[in-house]
């Protein structure tokens, strides 16, 4: 008797559980669908309508090669809004099989276990080489030793110049070799008070500060983990001695916004992305349209190179996606596909991240086309050589709050007029104290 | 595992003991192993129940990115998670009924039952991000109950100790980022907050006081058993003193027995003496006695009245001789075989005018004393008939073995019989030679003659 209930139980279990499955398999019919998470417009704060039609053009290629398989996006996210609406989606469990990820973001995506380890995908793929990749663009997704996104387009930082102001002074345009005695040269001669109402109206340099020049010194801020702080280092302290030096020249005056867009600015930092949207239409003709202007690279101090901050735009895999194959073959194809790199100068205003790509004279000809033809176009090895030189900025965790501490510890030294060497090194304690916290 | 089954089975089989407040007990312990399973089907739901709602509440304010920014880590999809731990619970409760409804015969099943319920309880704990662990408690108190008094039961709660331990949160998070429900709990404000808190801390606390009063339970019973052994082990050595007093007794009585035995024998012998020699000796005295009166006048009567005596004083030597040899024969206990016939032989050609011849074939004469015994008896029955009855002055004892068999002849030139009449001497010979497996044929046309066969026993060096 009793026996027989137990078999009898046994059996009921056994149907419910097959149930379950069957209704499982048989709710997956018709094509796989793979999720796509992305936002729209550019991730270098300028405006861009076409960014979607690479994606298009991406998903299409993909699509052609993978019949059966759909990728699907939502359109429409602006980037202000993607980070809630990503982590929206992954508190809900719905993590989109390959999404894009901000720079800011992988730390965080990273200690959540929402990325998926690429290393053993690469390893795999016979296809795929991560030497096609410059090495900074490739080092921005990752975190422990590990890969956890590939870069889709990076951007690094040039110096705008204003050809107009600077031929006035007598000056041409500095060579791409130029280094922070010239951009000194300049600013003391530039620096003049032409009105005559006893201040200074005209500048060398705007939001120039000692993190761009401490970067083309060869220095650096932090390790990769975000344990330790370099501040102190002498790359970092002959960076903040010099812009000191550069701010002295205005007398006290702050350089604004407004000097620099009524062109009384010669130099000021700007990202590959911004020189390319204000250098095409229509934005050339409503910014920076009452002078000539150009882009070269950033000033080399002496212990470093004419390179800049690079960031980069990631996409990784979700690590509970059940189409990790597909995935990373969608991954593969935004971010290795060479064709699809190219686009990215077409329709965006970042750089690929392919050196094939950005290093190709097909490059020179569509960035060309924007152009007019006084202007001076990047050249291809030049951008590559800024690139792949170039400091990728480790953002883990708590960089943002870290940089705003390292930022108000130099500007407590400017301001106090204290001894750089010396208040470095009590600042670096402080930050590591924050950083070990 | 030899795990001692509790629960219905033992009851019925302890129904000669089983008293009411023993069944009451474990009335009460059921009834805490049920509240006790409740109380963690409302804390598991009411868990991930929480942090699926509360999930669900943060994406809509559109808070999700600062939430994750807080946090350590989030669980993957809370409503599967929450329909995993709810399937989770039903096998839970499926193995609990199934154990305490149906009652597992074999022991294996039971203990099979329990690994069960460790592995699922270990996997909702996980589930839970080890954010709740008491419904190891329970499976703990399910090991106690079920693998009391057996082997396993250490390894098992060694097992349960470990794992409570293990799937502590603080310890458990060292190692990996785990979801913390606070973090959940902190998304509401302070006055929700604290409700939530005494929710969460009570229900807890109420599954640890659950536990512990389950095994002050527990304790209570098995203390109850113990004593019940207590008192059956007192009964047994009781009895156990009663029966080796007994034994005592028993030996005094055999050792009387033996005493009795032994006067008996004393007895017997007086008797025998008195008999034979007491009558010979008088009869002798009284007719030595006459001689002296008659010798000088009649010296001629004297010698023949002297023949007389001398024939008395030999048969009763005759008589003593045979009631010695009966008693025990003293000869065969302390010599061989051929030694005591031969002796028996020689006694009887002085003593009497029969002439005794004895042949033997056999060399050495060597049998079991039984066999010895039996051998020996049957030629000193036979001489004796062959004296007493048959009168004859001759006989030849002869000794040979024949296949496997020994064989044994004495042959007389007495007057021997017609028909054999079963007497005394006849039967007793048959009976001993029945006891070896032999077999024996009398003869009484010429003379008389005992024909002996006795198969030789194997293994016997003869």
């Amino acid at each position: 008797m009793v026996r027989g209930k137990r078999w009898q139980a046994a059996a009921v279990i056994f149907l419910a559980a097959g149930l379950v499955l069957a209704i499982g398999l048989g709710g997956r019919s018709g094509d796989t669908v793979l999720e796509f998470g992305m936002f729209a417009g550019s991730n270098w704060g300028v405006a861009n309508a076409d960014s979607c039609i690479i994606i298009d053009k991406a998903i299409e290629k993909y699509e052609r090669a993978h019949p059966g398989v759909r990728i699907h996006y939502y359109s429409g996210i602006p980037k202000d809004d993607y980070p809630e609406w990503l982590a929206r989606k992954i508190l809900g469990g719905e993590t989109p099989d390959v999404f894009m990820v901000l720079s800011n973001d992988l730390d965080k995506m990273v200690s959540l276990g929402v990325l998926a380890d690429l290393g053993p995908w690469m390893d795999k793929d016979q296809d795929f080489s991560k030497s096609a990749f410059f090495q900074t663009a490739l080092a921005a997704g990752v975190r422990d030793h590990q890969q956890y996104a590939l870069p889709y387009e990076t951007v690094p930082t040039l110096m705008f110049v204003n050809k107009t102001l600077l031929n006035q002074a007598g000056f041409g345009v500095p060579d791409n070799d130029w280094d922070w005695d010239r951009l000194m040269d300049i600013c003391k001669k530039i620096t003049k008070d032409t009105d005559g109402d006893g201040r200074v109206d005209r500048f060398g340099t705007y939001n120039y500060g000692w993190m761009e020049a401490a970067y083309s010194n060869g220095g650096k801020l932090f390790d990769e983990d975000g344990t330790k702080c370099y501040i102190h280092s002498e790359q970092v302290a002959q960076a903040v001695r010099y812009v000191n030096g550069l701010s002295d020249l205005n007398q006290g005056q702050k350089v604004t916004q407004e000097d620099f867009d009524g062109g009384h600015v010669a130099f000021m930092p700007l990202s590959f992305a911004e020189y390319r949207t204000y250098k095409s239409y229509p934005y050339k003709i409503k910014k920076y349209s009452t002078f000539q202007w150009d882009c070269i690279t950033l000033p080399a101090g002496p212990q470093g190179d004419n390179i800049s901050e690079v960031d980069s735009l990631l996409i990784g895999i979700s690590s509970h996606s059940r189409k990790k194959q597909l995935a990373w073959e969608f991954l593969k194809m935004l971010t290795y596909d060479e064709e699809i790199q190219m686009e990215i100068f077409r329709y965006s205003q970042g750089a690929s991240v392919l050196r094939s790509v950005t290093g190709s004279e097909q490059m020179e000809e569509i960035v060309r086309r924007d152009m007019e033809a006084s202007d001076r176009v990047i050249d291809h090895m030049l951008l590559s050589t800024v690139i792949e030189k170039g400091r990728a900025v480790p953002r883990f965790s708590r960089y943002g709050e870290a940089l705003a501490l390292a930022e108000s510890e130099v500007l407590k030294i400017y301001e106090g007029e204290k001894n750089v060497d010396s208040s470095l090194k009590i600042a670096r304690r402080t930050i590591d104290h924050f950083l070990a916290r | 595992m030899d795990l001692i089954l509790t629960g219905g089975s033992s009851v019925s089989c302890r129904k000669g003991f089983g008293d009411r407040g023993m069944r009451a007990k474990r009335i009460e312990i059921s009834l805490v192993n049920y509240l006790m399973l409740i109380l963690n089907w409302v804390m598991v739901v009411a868990v991930t129940g929480f942090i699926a709602v509360t999930t669900e509440n943060i994406r809509e304010s559109y808070i999700a990115r600062d939430f994750i920014a807080k946090v350590e880590a989030i669980p993957w999809r809370p409503e599967t998670i929450l329909a995993v731990c709810v399937l989770l619970m039903f096998g839970l409760t499926l193995s609990f009924v199934m154990r305490d409804i149906i009652h597992f015969r074999d022991s294996r099943l039971q203990v099979g039952s329990l690994v069960f319920d460790l592995i699922v309880s270990i996997g909702i704990v996980y589930l839970l991000n080890f954010n709740y662990n008491g419904i190891l408690l329970w499976v703990f108190a399910n090991v106690i109950f079920y693998t009391k008094k057996s082997s396993g039961q250490f390894l098992f709660m060694l097992l349960a100790v470990l794992s409570f331990v293990g799937t502590d949160y603080g310890l458990a998070s060292v190692n990996a980022p785990l979801y913390d429900i606070q973090d959940y709990i902190s998304y509401y404000d302070a006055g929700q907050q604290s409700y939530i808190f005494v929710f969460y801390n009570v229900l807890t606390s109420l599954n640890m006081v659950l536990f512990i009063i389950f095994c002050v339970f527990v304790i209570q019973e098995q203390r109850g058993t113990i004593e019940e052994v207590n008192e059956l082990y007192g009964k047994l050595s009781a009895a156990n003193e009663e029966l080796q007093q007994a034994n005592v007794q028993l030996q005094k009585y055999a050792d009387m027995k033996e005493k009795m035995g032994q006067t008996k024998e004393r007895n017997r012998l007086a008797r025998e003496i008195h008999d034979t020699l007491g009558h010979t000796l008088t009869g002798i005295s009284a007719g030595i006695d006459a001689c002296i009166a008659t010798i000088d006048i009649a010296p001629d009567k004297t010698k023949s009245q002297l023949e007389v005596i001398s024939g008395v004083t030999r048969e009763g030597i005759q008589e003593i001789r045979r009631s010695v040899s009966q008693l025990r024969p003293d000869a065969l206990e302390r010599l061989s075989l051929e030694y005591a016939i031969r002796k028996m032989v020689e006694d009887t050609n002085t003593l009497t005018r029969t002439k005794v011849s004895f042949a033997c074939q056999i060399q050495p004469l060597r049998f079991c004393e039984d066999e010895e015994n039996a051998i020996y008896r049957v030629v000193q029955e036979s001489l004796t008939n062959a004296m007493r009855h048959g009168r004859a002055t001759q006989v030849e004892i002869r000794m040979w073995r024949e296949e496997g068999d020994i064989r044994l002849s004495i042959q007389d030139n007495g007057v021997g019989c017609k028909e054999i009449q079963p007497g005394f001497g006849t039967e007793h010979i048959r009976e001993r030679i029945a006891l070896l497996n032999g077999t024996v044929v009398f003869d009484g046309s010429h003379g008389f003659l005992v024909d002996v066969t006795i198969p030789i026993r194997w293994g016997d060096s003869v």
